[in-house]
């Protein structure tokens, strides 16, 4: 679409300037060096409003002056903004907005870094002549939990009510009452309540929204700004830390158009505080609290580990890819065991991996800006990887792409859907085959999306690894049924700026959204089952995440390598996994937290976390990204692949790695498609992989070498649900609050999710239940507690609850098998 | 470059024509000479003579003190409002903005309601200036838009321990131990300073 722009020249002040047509004067301007002062426009926002009149300039013709950031460049256009004119309006502006603002920039927390300081002392009188009464206005109150609203000081830019209303879509930021009296606020003063509203503080110009996290707690000319990667989920949008004293004291975006637009959700802005919680694990430990020091630890994991060779497997989760990589090198080469995997439940085969990995069919992030239709498919992008959620919403918004959603559970994308399919739990497999069946031009449950998706040109598919493997492997079927549709056309179609080539008149781009934030570097970094560095096909495949389990309860094997991971939380099957811990006779963990987990470790050591690590991740659209160190680490901790490599040293295997750079040489040099990329090429930007030179040198998914693999390494043979009278088919999903960020987090503390159980309102007027009441849910000889929620949306005869939950946590009712719940009324709601 | 090559440029130096005439004075010996030997000795021992009468001007410090202007720049004080006894400090950190040794620290807080600490919604939870670095230029008390710091006239602040030489706010907010004498209107100046 940007390629037919016409390019324009204008003049600005005197200077020659080429613009892109429709481009707005006052970024024309900036290109010419030009600057021209605003406070409403923000590009990010969509649409230029024109509300605070700052960006005034003349043009030559025009006699009254224009706002430059909605007046669209013209060829031949001649544009100035330093006449008597401009000036004296500027002047106006800037002291009719001081009119009613408080100054009191010494007690405001944007003082320093404030756009509206910055354009008093650059285009303002330097005086006022207002000697009356300002405005005033009970301040500061809390808009959130989490922000701070001083109305005196806002000057009705509009840009937080234009965020809410048209970016994150929550529609509660309004402007209420009129005149000098205008506020921003929300209905009935209830709080400002979405996960995404920090953002609103970032755009703010002046103080009138600032966090009280970061209340004053630092001026810009105290702290250090770091720029790094958010991995607390898979959008790994790029951030800055705000660092004082080594401490981070704020998160920021560090806008990557390819990554996160210029947004981060409040997970990733307010989550900093639990770096510093007293459940951090901050020195090496042994079973039962004793602290050692590394030497020690390392000494005792080493000679754990070996006597135990060939009989440990490693699971890995929160890690960078060289850390993955180091693993795999510990548990392949030093302890001559296959087994390791990097995902919470059985994945699907390398060979779908491969074939799902080849770059034509990889979507980039900025492909979702540019697609006709998104299909959201088993996933909910707002609980998972929440910055692909404002991006949908953008590209309907913003460019018209229809959006259809295929998914268990209702997704909050849902209002803005074109067609809307659901299916049961388990029957992910059997619906993307229905899908690939209707647009080939079947009748069936998927016919209404198939409509929208088959004369679409450019489809993007958002879909989830919650899907399972057998639908994940479904995909590349899915993905040949628009191939097949349009065979004999031109097979070198365009080839786009992200590097979606085009193999048809129709493209169909992927996009995962993995269970773990750094899952596809893992992944290529090798820590799977049957696939090594580089998704290298491997001589001995081993054994996957449930098959470890197994394993480890029958004894096969014996020692376990924790990365990351909390499978007593986060893994289906709690009792399970409690009895496969047990089992297992030594167990080295690397933990941020004491966790349940870490607690059954023999050895545990510490784990950085993003603000502390460095190392490299990649996006699930194939972007390395690199986590730079941002802030000291607390206590006696060492550096992730440090540890991992003098393990590995101690158990004989000399890897060469001493240093973060080292680590990312030998990472490069395993995975031959990341083989061009260098430090310099990840800038701060991050590169894609695809869109290298070594993209080439990914392997066919043609097994040709090695072991063949199984497509399904699910222990159930089954996912059919096994039908129990007058019980609910469950399904769960991952709560965006759940873990670590509500528990140990004392800012977010009052988000900490308690388990829901929803349900159909059919099926909660057959169970007599209303919404509040409390419940039994109980599967097998397990249960737990939840609140109902009737949900409209969901189908009847299914229920689902959040995993994850301390203390209810649905992952202990699931046993790999589609399970369902009865549910018993414990108490009603209290009237 | 090489030593040889060097004196030969120095030599070429010498060798020009450009040599610099010394001026001397007058030979010695004559008249002349003699007025040089003693009348300028003696002129000399009028100004002693005279002065000798005024006793001796030697300061005994430190039992006695060098008077200082009134806008002489010595430690740092911080101030209390007089009616409330809040503090006129809110932790803005311009003035560890303003320095240019970089020697104050501004950790800010929020006043709570009922344990009011200064007058504005944040107060400085910790204030601090090192005077080990401080180079006394005055510009913290010209940035600080509370007057709540200022230059004070105290210049005794030589310690055996750097640390004591951090000073906190409980220091700057106390008075000086021993007051400094300020000079009066028109004092002639005694001593050195
Ligand atoms: S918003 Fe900006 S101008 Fe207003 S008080 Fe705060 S720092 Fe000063
Ligand atoms: S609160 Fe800030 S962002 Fe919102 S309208 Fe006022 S000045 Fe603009
Ligand atoms: S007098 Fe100058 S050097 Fe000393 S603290 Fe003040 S600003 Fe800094
Ligand atoms: S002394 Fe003045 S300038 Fe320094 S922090 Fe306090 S109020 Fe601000
Ligand atoms: S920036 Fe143009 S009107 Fe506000």
């Amino acid at each position: 679409m940007s390629s037919e722009k016409r390019e324009v020249t204008l003049t600005i002040d005197g200077r020659e300037v080429t613009a892109i047509e429709g481009e707005m004067l006052h970024d024309a301007a900036r290109k010419g060096d030009v600057e021209i002062p605003v406070f409403c426009y923000e590009p990010k926002l969509g649409a230029p409003v024109g509300a605070c009149r700052m960006c005034l300039v003349e043009v030559e013709g025009i006699p009254k002056l224009q706002t430059s950031c909605s007046t669209p460049v013209r060829d031949g256009m001649v544009v100035h903004t330093r006449t008597d004119q401009v000036k004296k309006a500027q002047n106006a502006v800037v002291e009719f907005l001081l009119v009613n603002h408080p100054l009191d920039c010494p007690v405001c927390d944007k003082g320093g870094e404030c756009p509206l300081q910055d354009v008093t002392q650059g285009w303002g009188p330097g005086k006022s002549r207002v000697i009356d009464e300002k405005r005033h206005f009970e301040k500061p109150i809390e808009l959130s939990p989490l922000v701070a609203i001083d109305r005196e000081r806002c000057i009705l830019c509009y840009r937080c009510v234009r965020f809410s209303q048209e970016v994150s879509e929550d529609a509660q930021l309004q402007l209420l009452d009129r005149g000098d009296r205008t506020y921003v606020g929300t209905f009935d003063d209830r709080p400002y309540v979405s996960p995404f509203h920090g953002n609103i503080t970032d755009l703010c110009p002046v103080g009138a929204l600032t966090n009280y996290t970061y209340r004053f707690r630092a001026r810009p000319w105290d702290i250090e700004q770091a720029g790094s990667v958010c991995t607390l989920c898979p959008s790994q949008c790029n951030v800055s830390f705000t660092v004082r004293d080594e401490k981070v004291k704020r998160v920021i975006v560090r806008d990557n158009p390819g990554v996160d637009d210029g947004w981060i959700c409040d997970r990733g802005r307010y989550g900093f505080e639990m770096f510093g919680a007293a459940e951090r694990v901050t020195e090496p430990r042994l079973k039962g609290g004793d602290k050692v020091s590394y030497e020690d630890a390392i000494a005792r994991a080493a000679k754990g580990l070996a006597a135990r060779d060939g009989k440990v497997a490693a699971l890995v989760g929160d890690a960078s890819n060289e850390e993955g990589f180091l693993v795999g090198e510990i548990v392949r080469g030093a302890l001559h065991s296959p087994h390791l995997d990097s995902r919470p439940a059985a994945g699907p085969g390398i060979d779908t991996i491969l074939g799902l990995a080849r770059p034509e069919l990889q979507a980039a992030v900025p492909d979702i800006d540019e697609a006709d239709v998104i299909l959201v498919l088993g996933t909910d992008p707002m609980q998972s990887s929440p910055i692909l959620d404002l991006r949908i919403r953008k590209a309907i918004r913003r460019n018209g792409a229809r959006l259809v959603v295929a998914t268990e559970r209702p997704t909050a994308l849902d209002g803005g859907a074109e067609a809307i399919a659901r299916f049961a739990p388990g029957q992910a497999a059997h619906f993307v085959g229905e899908l690939t069946a209707a647009i080939g031009g079947a009748e069936n449950v998927a016919t209404p999306l198939a409509e929208s998706l088959r004369d679409a040109s450019k489809v993007v598919v958002v879909w989830g690894e919650r899907l399972g493997p057998a639908a994940t492997a479904e995909l590349l079927n899915f993905v040949d049924a628009f191939d097949t549709k349009n065979a004999g056309t031109d097979v070198d179609g365009p080839k786009t700026q992200d590097g979606l080539e085009f193999s048809a008149h129709q493209h169909v781009g992927l996009l995962e959204v993995p269970e773990v934030a750094n899952a596809r570097g893992l992944r290529e970094a090798g820590v799977l089952p049957d696939a090594g560095p580089g998704l290298a096909a491997l001589a001995l495949n081993g054994h996957g995440t449930e098959e470890i389990r197994e394993a480890l309860i029958d004894g096969s094997l014996d020692g376990l390598i924790l990365v990351g991971v909390d499978p007593l939380r986060d893994f289906a099957d709690t009792a399970r996994w409690e009895e496969a811990l047990n089992a297992a006779s030594f167990i080295v963990a690397f933990s941020t937290f004491t966790t349940a987990t870490a607690a059954k470790a023999d050895v545990l050591f510490p784990l950085e976390t993003h603000a502390e690590k460095d190392g490299t991740v990649t996006h699930p659209d194939g972007r390395l990204q690199r986590v730079r160190p941002a802030a000291g680490r607390p206590g006696d901790i060492r550096p992730g692949w440090q540890t991992l490599s003098q393990l590995s040293l101690a158990l004989g295997h000399d890897t060469g790695i001493t240093s973060q750079p080292t680590a990312f040489a030998a990472l490069t040099a395993a995975v031959p498609f990341y083989a061009s990329i260098t430090d310099k090429s990840i800038g701060g930007r991050g590169i894609r992989w695809q869109e290298t030179e070594s993209a080439a040198n990914l392997p066919n998914s043609a097994t040709d070498a090695g072991a063949a693999s199984a497509d399904t390494q699910r222990v159930s043979a089954s996912d059919e649900a096994v039908p129990v009278a007058g019980a609910l088919a469950l399904g769960t999903y991952r709560d965006l609050w759940a873990g670590p960020i509500t528990e140990l987090n004392p800012p977010l503390k009052f988000l900490k999710p308690s388990q829901r159980l929803e349900l159909s309102p059919e099926d909660a007027a057959r169970l007599s239940l209303d919404s509040g009441d409390t419940v039994r849910v109980t599967q097998g000889d397990k249960s737990l507690e939840a609140t109902v929620a009737i949900r409209e949306r969901v189908p009847e005869g299914v229920c689902f609850l959040a995993e994850g939950i301390a203390g209810a946590n649905a992952n202990s009712l699931l046993n790999g098998h589609q399970v369902s719940v009865q549910i018993e009324k414990l108490s009603e709601v209290p009237a | 470059m090489s030593d040889q090559s060097f004196y030969r440029q120095a030599g070429s130096y010498l060798d020009s024509v450009d040599v610099v005439e010394v001026q001397r004075g007058p030979e010695p010996g004559g008249v002349g000479g003699a007025y040089r030997a003693f009348g300028e000795t003696l002129r000399g021992l009028k100004t002693t003579m005279s002065r000798l009468i005024e006793g001796p001007l030697t300061i005994e410090y430190p039992e006695e003190k060098t008077p200082v202007y009134p806008r002489f720049r010595g430690r740092h004080k911080l101030h209390r409002f007089e009616d409330t006894g809040l503090e006129k400090c809110v932790g803005c950190s311009l003035c560890a903005a303003a320095c240019p040794a970089d020697c104050i620290r501004v950790v800010a807080a929020e006043n709570i309601p009922g344990e009011r600490v200064s007058s504005g919604e944040r107060y400085a939870a910790v204030y601090e200036i090192n005077l080990s670095r401080c180079i006394f230029c005055g510009y913290c008390e010209i940035a600080c838009p509370f007057d709540a710091i200022t230059m004070g006239h105290d210049y005794e602040m030589a310690d055996y321990d750097r640390t004591n030489l951090i000073f906190t706010k409980e220091m700057l907010l106390a008075e000086p131990i021993e007051r400094t004498p300020l000079k009066s209107e028109g004092e002639e100046t005694k001593g050195a300073l």
